[in-house]
């Protein structure tokens, strides 16, 4: 399978060295690139796919209780998604909200914790989940129990919950990942790719949907290559070192699809005295990249905001259980946030994903 | 090493399980319900099923690590053979089993046929078979079984949860083994003195291979009734299950030296250790806190054993 695609890979490089149909590493589903402005794209009218809690008492305006059980507990990540929700419900003022959760991220210790909470009786439940199926039967059973459910950052099934808050499409992502790289790297430079594996479903999906904005917004960008590195941290640096002395010159920009090629990339860049000849631009956490934003070698870092997903996913909760957010609707109102879009019957989306820079960094931390 | 000090233990085991029933039913009404209790059970079940060969591999003076891997393994394997090989899924469920049984073999051929140290032995095969499990998913997920499948993990038979009848038959099979027959006495003769077992004429390195098997058979057991009850597999499935495996057996009086131990305190231990998850995160205990507790409550438990073993046996 990885043969073939190599084999076609190189048929490509030959064939037609500047036009790349399609990039390695990149899935065959279709692909819908967002426009070249900041215009947001149209959402495709689909029926209401969420489940619908059963017989729920009155909660509108009354106070709530709701906890939050995120795939795993003390990571930084989720400790913003949980620190958002403490925003939100301190806004609020009518909404007790905590976050539990297992250590590891373990589906049976997660399904554990929420079966516990929904016999102890909450309003409702937010919740990340560690694997989307194996999480269904016991979401659909707080629904059963009359609790509001809402996802964010990993969805389940989607009649096992009313609403998913999702932090970024993949159409999103490529826009935020190209726009930025075109903007170090300049409209005909040349850059290659650092992924996990070409069959990782998320980074095939952001490939494709990145090769589809770049042929529609930037077309003379130049992809040279993508190198598989199992997001394993001396992997990325060495195929990363690998693009640097093979392509030379040639090369102006990495693009990191995981959140170990991206510092491991910056990493490889400066020990090759390469800092500003060659641009890094990728998905990393904040923490990671400080150093390497801090010395001017990346620019920008693309991810959602945590603290905000969080934040989104307590006003969607507050707004099912107050009965303003209905199936049927288009938006739903996420205090700071302003008004959010519905998109995919039960999704909402929370907005284009965030760029991180040297202005904006230093104030995250996850 | 007398009949009285396992009732010791077991008294002392027991009136700690009321106290803490007592005082979780206090903290919260909805501890003691009939729908609590029985949600639990089915909760329980898999680390039950477990513990149950656990014992006799503790009363030998060893341990299984690998239990947990045995699990994701088995439950990858069910998938395989229904999904990608096509097979009936009842064909899948018993060799999802008879691989948990062969692995199981695997481990007592080492530590029998190659005098490997059972914690060393298992703890090689621990990371074999998770990342034989990994290896053969590939980061996929096997989904969408047939419904009568899922009676065994989420259904009910005359209003208790279904995998909870397979525990309690199979805990009334172990205790008749291991309190009752030839076999459940050479198991704790190889506990107590290996060389002593070895000169009465008991097959020890037989009574050993019989256990480590039986140990991965009931593990691919537990892993049917786990896919069932969650209704997809992952290859990270059961892992870190056998530390709670480990912690309800020794929590229930059997000794890590072997020698000492019965089915009964298992069964106590187990429900301990789960009346304690279940009724702190009622009570509104974080799953933090909750860990700390059942690591008191095990030293607790030890202690007081302890203590009475050593005022009994002089």
């Amino acid at each position: 399978m990885k043969k073939t695609l190599l084999l076609a890979a190189g048929l490509v490089l030959a064939s037609s060295a500047s036009y790349a149909a399609t990039w390695t590493g990149g899935d065959e589903l279709p692909t819908n690139p967002l426009a070249c402005d900041a215009t947001p794209g149209t959402v495709s009218a689909k029926p209401y796919d969420g489940g619908v809690p059963t017989n729920p008492p009155d909660r509108k305006d009354k106070k709530i209780t709701v906890v939050d059980i995120p795939k795993l507990i003390g990571i930084g990540y989720f400790n913003a998604t949980s620190k958002g929700i403490a925003d939100a419900a301190k806004e609020l003022g009518n909404m007790d909200a905590k976050t539990d959760g297992p250590t590891k991220a373990n589906i049976d210790e997660q399904i554990t914790f929420i079966d516990n909470y929904v016999t102890s009786g909450v309003d409702g439940i937010l919740f990340a989940a560690n694997d989307p199926v194996a999480i269904a039967p016991v979401l659909k059973k707080a629904l059963a129990a009359g609790i509001n459910v809402v996802g964010y950052d990993a969805n389940s099934t989607p009649d096992a919950r009313q609403w998913f808050v999702n932090q970024a499409e993949f159409n999103g992502i490529g826009k935020a990942m190209i726009d930025s790289l075109a903007k170090e790297i300049g409209e005909d430079g040349s850059f290659a790719i650092v992924t996990s594996t070409f069959t990782t479903p998320n980074q095939a999906r952001w490939i494709a949907e990145m090769g589809a904005y770049a042929e529609k917004c930037h077309p003379n960008l130049k992809w040279l290559e993508t190198v598989e590195a199992q997001e394993d941290n001396v992997l990325s640096f060495n195929q990363a070192t690998t693009l640097i002395n093979k392509y030379g010159d040639q090369l102006k920009g990495i693009v990191g699809m995981t959140s170990v090629a991206t510092p491991a990339s910056a990493e490889a860049v400066t020990q090759a005295g390469q800092c500003g000849k060659v641009a890094v631009v990728g998905l990393a956490t904040p923490n990671a990249m400080k150093p390497y934003v801090e010395k001017d070698c990346v620019k920008s870092v693309v991810l959602w905001n945590p603290v905000d997903l969080g934040y989104a996913a307590a006003y969607v909760l507050r707004a099912a259980a107050d009965g303003t957010l209905k199936p049927g609707d288009t938006s739903v109102k996420a205090g700071k946030l302003g008004e959010l879009q519905v998109v995919n019957g039960s999704e909402i989306l929370l907005g284009a994903p965030f760029v991180f820079d040297k202005a904006n960094i230093g104030q995250f931390d996850f | 090493m007398t009949l009285r000090s396992f009732l010791r233990h077991e008294a002392v085991l027991g009136l700690m399980l009321v106290i803490v029933l007592f005082l979780l039913a206090q903290q919260s009404d909805k501890f003691f319900t009939t729908a609590n209790i029985l949600n639990q059970g089915r909760l329980m079940t898999e680390v039950g099923l477990i513990a149950l060969p656990m014992t006799f591999v503790i009363i030998t003076g060893g341990i299984d690590l690998s239990v947990g891997s045995i699990l994701g393994l088995c439950a990858i394997l069910l998938g395989v053979f229904w999904h990608n090989l096509g097979l009936p899924l009842p064909v899948a469920m018993v060799l999802a089993i008879v691989v948990g049984g062969i692995a199981g073999l695997v481990n007592g051929l080492i530590i029998t046929r190659f005098k490997v140290p059972p914690l060393i032995a298992t703890l090689a095969t621990l990371a074999l078979y998770r990342g034989l499990a990994e290896g053969i998913s590939q980061a996929r997920s096997v989904r969408g079984y047939p419904d009568w499948f899922f009676v065994l993990g989420q259904g009910e038979v005359l209003g208790v949860p279904t995998q909870l009848w397979i525990l309690v038959i199979f805990a009334i099979i172990a205790a008749a083994i291991l309190g009752l027959t030839t076999f459940g006495r050479a198991t704790y003769a190889v506990g107590a003195n290996e060389t002593a077992a070895r000169f009465s004429g008991i097959n020890v390195d037989r009574t050993k291979l019989l256990i480590y098997t039986g140990a991965g058979l009931i593990s691919g057991l537990a892993a049917v009734i786990f896919v069932s009850r969650v209704s997809t597999t992952r290859s990270d499935m059961g892992t870190g299950v056998e530390l709670d495996v480990i912690t309800a057996v020794v929590l229930g009086g059997t000794s890590i030296f072997g020698g000492r131990g019965t089915i009964i305190g298992t069964a106590v231990g187990l429900i301990l250790v789960q009346a304690l998850k279940n009724g702190l995160a009622l009570s509104g205990v974080k799953g933090d806190g909750t860990i700390v507790v059942i690591g008191l409550v095990l030293i607790l438990a030890i202690l007081a054993t302890n203590l009475f073993s050593r005022n009994g046996d002089g």
